[in-house]
């Protein structure tokens, strides 16, 4: 599939203090990826100098085809994106608000593309109040039609579901799911909230000082980071010892037992072996989500 | 350029502005100060009081004894009464530099507020994010603050001509306003004066870390026209239309250089690194 972000070591530094370092990385058309990393780790950073709003000091960008320092007006034209502070007017209202970006971007029937989308994110009814009443879930959604008002090829999402209700989170992404899969819209999504992105998301960028830590899907990132499993197993017996039948034990809790396996194969193997002494209501591997991954990594990393 | 984009940044602008009263009401009190209250009070003070009651006229009748022979002179010997006289002299030439104060203070206020205004409320960044070339954000954010102050200074100027020409009449029973130097000064000098502010005020304002400090640097632009306020007092200098023609010249050649200067410096990469947290 064809690479519409190619970054190649890439470096920022600002008043002489490091922020990007030798970063390099590609996102495929079509995909989600998560952009992952803790506070200052270069998020932020990295998307705006994917959009050339800043310059690198070193490196080299290319976003559909394009330089963003040389090109950038032409390559923000098919990109959108949502930053960390909606950067909306709080003295208009939302309407007004859309159609100020819209005649901005230059966008035809900018009434009925703002009407669309006051309507898509559930505005409507809010359209004349002023921004500065809306609520943090109003504001994400107008930030978010803001920056889907022309339409953009790219998405950039700055921490969309931050301060977000749950419901309001989850209907959030399930709307950018809808947007990548009808509209086969590529999306870069920043985020520490790894376990909203953990089924979103095709593939994961870790990132850490601004530098690179690992990257993959989560299928890749298990194989390689996940050296043995743990299983959680739901029963009444009563174990005792560190072990069983040679399965050490990791953890016993009321009513489920965690051990340790090496892999999956030898999984079925230990649930005969329980069944033969009594009852097992389920079983689940656990540990394997993104977060686990994520200090995994972090761990795998700490002394680089 | 981008003429999409100029214009929904200036309208935007303009809209914000007009529609908080906290910010339009004290940008159109001094203008209506100046244009109504302090010319009309002082002429129907001349009219109805006597000339030695003021104070200060002292000074204004010094300066017009000793006027220099020439076309200001015959002006304004013209009139038989000293008080006429005195009339004519503020309402022509002392009030002048008050009027190029209207559209100074509103364009620099407004041109303060540019573009730390968008830092303020965080709305530099996505204004940054748009496919929009600097230029046109930076002439969006000029058409903002010269269309109110030229559209208040026009209005301003027609009230005070309405003032002075109601309240002067039954003293000189002719109309004595507006003479050719009021309006070369509105059409030319307060045009160009108004631009090489609003340039200087936007610079500032991309360049601050807060509206306070803006506004305090781009108060200055007010000094050298008090000086030119007083030079007239003082019989250094007359805003005679000759001059008027030499000044507005002078204005409309440093905006040109500063446009030239402006175009190659302002640079959204420097505004975002140095603006946007
Ligand atoms: N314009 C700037 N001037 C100086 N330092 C900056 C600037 N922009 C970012 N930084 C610094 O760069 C580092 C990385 O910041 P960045 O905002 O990219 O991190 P982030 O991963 O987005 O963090 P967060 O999760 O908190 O949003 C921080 O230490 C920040 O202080
Ligand atoms: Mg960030």
């Amino acid at each position: 599939m064809e690479k519409v972000i190619e970054a190649k070591s890439i470096s920022k530094s600002f008043s002489g203090v490091k922020v990007i370092q030798d970063l390099s990385f590609f996102i495929r058309s079509g995909e989600i990826v998560g952009l992952l990393g803790p506070n200052g780790s270069g998020k932020t950073t990295t998307v705006r100098l994917l959009n050339g709003v800043i310059t690198a000091d070193a490196g080299h960008i290319r976003v559909v085809g394009l330089n963003p320092f040389t090109e950038g007006d032409t390559l923000r034209r098919r990109c959108g994106v949502l930053t960390e502070s909606a950067g909306l007017y709080r003295e208009l209202s939302g309407e007004e608000n859309l159609l100020f970006f819209a005649q901005l971007y230059g966008i035809k029937n900018a009434v009925r593309r703002v009407k669309e989308l006051l309507s898509d994110f559930q505005l409507t009814e809010h359209k004349d109040k002023k921004v500065s009443i809306y609520s943090t879930g109003m504001l994400k959604r107008l930030g978010i039609a803001r920056a889907l008002l022309h339409k953009p090829q790219i998405l950039y999402l700055d921490e969309p579901t931050t301060g977000l209700d749950p419901e309001g989170a989850r209907d959030l992404l399930e709307y950018i799911k809808n947007l990548n899969q009808k509209y086969n819209v590529t999306i870069l999504l920043c985020t520490h909230l790894l376990k909203q992105v953990q089924t979103l998301c095709h593939r994961f960028i870790f990132i850490h000082k601004g530098q690179l830590l690992e990257e993959g899907t989560l299928q890749e990132l298990e194989d390689k980071y996940l050296r043995e499993l743990s299983l959680k197993v739901e029963t009444d017996l009563s174990f005792h010892g560190q072990s069983f039948e040679s399965y050490p034990i990791l953890k016993k809790e009321p009513g489920a037992v965690v051990f340790r396996v090496q892999n999956k194969e030898a999984i079925p193997l230990l649930l005969r072996k329980i069944l033969k002494k009594g009852p097992l209501y389920s079983a689940e591997i656990c540990g394997r989500d993104l977060e686990t991954l994520y200090f995994k990594v972090r761990e795998a990393h700490k002394h680089e | 350029m981008n003429r999409d984009a100029i214009q929904a940044v200036a309208l935007k602008d303009m809209q914000s502005i007009s529609s908080n009263i906290q910010i339009w009401l004290p940008l159109i009190i001094v203008p209506l100060i100046f244009s109504i209250v302090l010319p009309g009070g002082l002429i129907l003070g001349l009219r109805f009081w006597n000339l030695d009651s003021f104070g200060n006229m002292g000074v204004i009748v010094d300066l017009l004894e000793k006027l220099p022979p020439g076309g200001l002179r015959d002006s304004i010997l013209q009139w038989d009464l000293f008080e006429k006289q005195v009339v004519y002299f503020m309402v022509n030439y002392l009030f002048a530099p008050l009027f190029i104060i209207i559209p100074l203070m509103i364009s620099s206020i407004i041109a303060a507020n540019s573009f730390v205004g968008e830092k303020e409320r965080r709305t530099l960044e996505s204004l940054l994010f748009a496919p929009v070339d600097i230029k046109s954000l930076f002439m969006g954010k000029v058409i903002s603050a010269f269309v109110p102050a030229m559209v208040v200074t026009f209005f301003c100027a027609l009230l005070y001509g309405l003032v002075v020409n109601s309240t002067a009449y039954p003293l000189f029973k002719t109309i004595i306003f507006p003479r050719l130097n009021w309006i070369v000064m509105i059409v030319w000098v307060i045009p160009a004066s108004s631009l090489f502010a609003i340039f200087l005020n936007v610079v500032i304002s991309a360049k601050v870390k807060g509206f306070q400090e803006a506004y305090q640097l781009g108060a200055m632009i007010v000094l050298p026209v008090l000086a030119l306020f007083f030079s007239q007092l003082t019989g250094v200098l007359f805003l005679e239309t000759s001059l008027l023609l030499w000044i507005g010249a002078a204005f409309f050649l440093i905006d040109y250089f500063m446009l030239k200067v402006i175009s190659r410096a302002f640079d959204r990469n420097k505004l975002f690194e140095s603006q946007v947290k």
